[in-house]
């Protein structure tokens, strides 16, 4: 303390209340940016109007089918992201990198693009275009294209998570498996699929709030949802897209309503998620994979 | 149990060579893989335990060549650096987890039977996170016993173990070796441990096999600086040492003695007086009572030697920079660095 002018002071920064003010500030700030965007959403519209919208069937079917599509989305990348997860963590292969490149472009490009491609890929006419149809799935403003376009810009989440979960399984504690008595595939789901899970289910549930969100490409790709093919529901959009057009027709007290009565939904299912995960209805516990 | 035998086995992991190494255990024995780090001793466990393939010798169990077969076929108990203890699961779930494998009828009997004899009931509905890392070393050791192993490997059992851990592990790893009859393997940095369980020792260095024998081998004839330090030598000193040292004196004496790598002392004798041949004169640096002796450290030219003096001791103790005088038996002195490959 008694050599160097500048030490007692740098000391007192750190330690002291002047450190602690600065990081409430910051914090304090980020979280008021989160939070006002969502005060002004909510005080917009009236009480009446929200509950309105909440009873309203069409609201109610633009939900119910943006649920419906993001969790189609979510099982689709539940089935091809995963296993690309594990080959980028487990094995070395030529163009790795490349590959890593390449998943994570979704989610750097603005994804109107991603719906670009998309449509370009299925165009009316195209062999794509009739195998979709011929199969039952078409893509062209149907449900099975808002899918598609939620699992490409949401895959990236769980391809990266279950990348990253697998990689922090500890190679000797599979050994310590085989050596037990354990085939390749059996140490696989006792061992290594258990202690990913969390980490991988983790990176499902990011997919799968990106794909709720999801607006750029469904505008492109699926801007309003007729039946047809598997889907016998009747013609509706996301609720992404229906409130962008509330917006565009200039009706900003049904799209803030609107935009409520989504907004509590979504923090009710996230909030539901946190506490099943406090209670222990999940499989999984908080500190079990501390070391 | 069974009888092992590794002959001239190598493999190589990336720009990593070893071998040939020679192995061979039967019931009831024990093997000690010494080595500095990056000498190997995780490489050769691996391997052995099935996890490296094979680029040459064969693996042979009871005479049966099983180089080729996968780990999980092999029944060997591998424990390998940091135990590998399942996190998800509990210590009641990790020692139960072999029996699963096998669809063990009694799985539950048996695991229970297995905490009671490591002193893990109490613990079984605990996760490893939250062991001890002696408690943890226990679930490790009755995992590895619940799959009923024809051979134990471990690497480095005694890591990260308190005094009284170490002991306790040591009188474990003795009577399962005892009792049970399963040949060990360990590989370890701990002498006093490793002297205590192991009937014969490898020593590794740099992926090559330098030495294997007994303890009374590797005392009478250390083949490096670092077996010299591991099974106790205080006086070891690496060629290039003595050959920054002095050209004359003690040091020359030494390096005339030297091999390639250096030379081991025994214990010096002070002697009285003056005349007497390799007789050479040091000062001393510590003075400090103990029970197997008064330990001397002198300084001799800038070597460090290190002796003890049996009772009945000087009274008063030498003083601090006074000057001893001190004898080396030729029997006492060891080449370091001559000998290649196996012996005995």
């Amino acid at each position: 303390m008694s050599a160097g002018g500048g030490t007692p002071v740098h000391r007192r920064w750190r330690s002291g209340p002047y450190w602690l003010a600065l990081q409430i500030a910051l914090s304090g700030s980020l979280l008021l940016l989160l939070l006002l965007p969502i005060y002004a959403l909510l005080t917009y519209a009236p009480l009446s109007r929200i509950l309105a919208a909440a009873q309203n069937a069409y609201v109610r079917e633009a939900i119910w089918l943006t649920l419906y599509a993001s969790g189609l989305a979510v099982l689709v990348t539940a089935l091809l992201a995963v296993p690309l997860g594990y080959l980028l963590a487990r094995r070395r292969f030529p163009g790795r990198s490349i590959v890593e490149a390449l998943v994570a472009l979704p989610v750097a490009v603005p994804h109107l693009m991603v719906g670009l491609g998309l449509f370009f890929l299925v165009l009316p006419g195209s062999p794509l275009y009739q195998f979709t149809n011929a199969i039952g799935l078409p893509v062209y403003d149907s449900i099975w294209g808002v899918v598609l376009v939620m699992a490409v810009v949401s895959a990236p989440y769980t391809v990266l998570a279950s990348q990253l979960s697998f990689q922090a399984v500890d190679d000797r504690v599979l050994e310590a498996a085989r050596s037990l008595g354990a085939g390749g595939g059996t140490a696989f789901i006792t061992v290594t699929m258990p202690i990913a899970f969390r980490g991988i289910l983790a990176g499902l549930l990011l997919t799968w709030a990106r794909a709720v969100s999801e607006v750029g490409g469904i505008l492109i790709l699926a801007y309003t949802i007729y039946p047809g093919g598997l889907y016998n529901g009747p013609v509706t959009n996301t609720i992404s897209v229906y409130i962008y057009d509330l917006f565009q027709a200039g009706d900003l007290v049904d799209a803030a309503a609107v935009s409520s009565v989504f907004l509590l939904l979504a923090f009710v299912l996230f909030l539901g998620v946190r506490l099943a995960e406090r209670s222990g209805w999940v499989p999984w516990r908080r500190g079990d994979l501390a070391p | 149990m069974s009888a092992w035998r590794a002959e001239q086995l190598e493999t190589d992991l990336d720009h990593f060579h070893l071998g040939p190494v020679d192995l061979s255990l039967g019931t009831r024995e024990a093997v000690a893989v010494l080595g500095s780090s990056g000498s190997g001793k995780t490489t050769l466990l691996r391997t052995l335990a099935g996890f490296l393939p094979m680029h040459g010798g064969r693996l042979l169990r009871d005479g049966e060549d099983i180089s080729d077969w996968l780990p999980e076929e092999r029944a060997l108990g591998y424990v390998p650096q940091g135990l590998g203890l399942f996190p998800h699961r509990t210590v009641f779930g990790n020692v139960r987890y072999p029996l699963e494998l096998r669809g063990a009828a009694d799985a539950d009997l048996r695991t229970n039977a297995l905490l009671e004899r490591f002193r893990l009931a109490p613990l079984a509905r605990r996760r490893p996170s939250r062991l001890s890392a002696g408690e943890r070393q226990r679930v490790a050791l009755a995992r590895a016993i619940a799959a009923e192993p024809e051979m134990i490997i471990w690497d480095e059992p005694w890591q990260a173990l308190d005094v009284g851990a170490r002991h306790e592990l040591g009188v474990v790893l003795s009577e399962l070796r005892e009792q049970d009859g399963i040949p060990i393997v360990v590989v370890t940095h701990d002498p006093a441990l490793a002297f205590s369980l192991a009937d014969s020792f490898v020593v590794l260095d740099q992926g090559r096999m330098r030495l294997s024998g007994s303890a009374t081998d590797l005392l009478d004839r250390p083949s490096d600086p670092f077996v010299a330090r591991f099974v106790g030598y205080e006086n070891v000193y690496d060629r290039p040492v003595l050959e920054a040292g002095r050209a004359h004196g003690f040091t020359a004496w030494l390096l005339d003695r030297a091999g390639p790598e250096g030379v081991a002392l025994g214990n010096p004798v002070i002697v009285p007086t003056t005349g007497v041949p390799s007789t050479w004169e040091g000062v001393v640096r510590s003075a400090r009572p103990t029970p197997e002796g008064l330990r001397l450290e002198l300084t001799v030219d800038d070597l460090l030697v290190t002796t003890q003096l049996p009772r009945p001791w000087p009274d008063p103790l030498p003083a601090l920079g006074a000057r001893l005088r001190f004898n080396v038996a030729e029997a006492t002195v060891h080449r370091l660095g001559t000998r290649r490959g196996g012996s005995s």
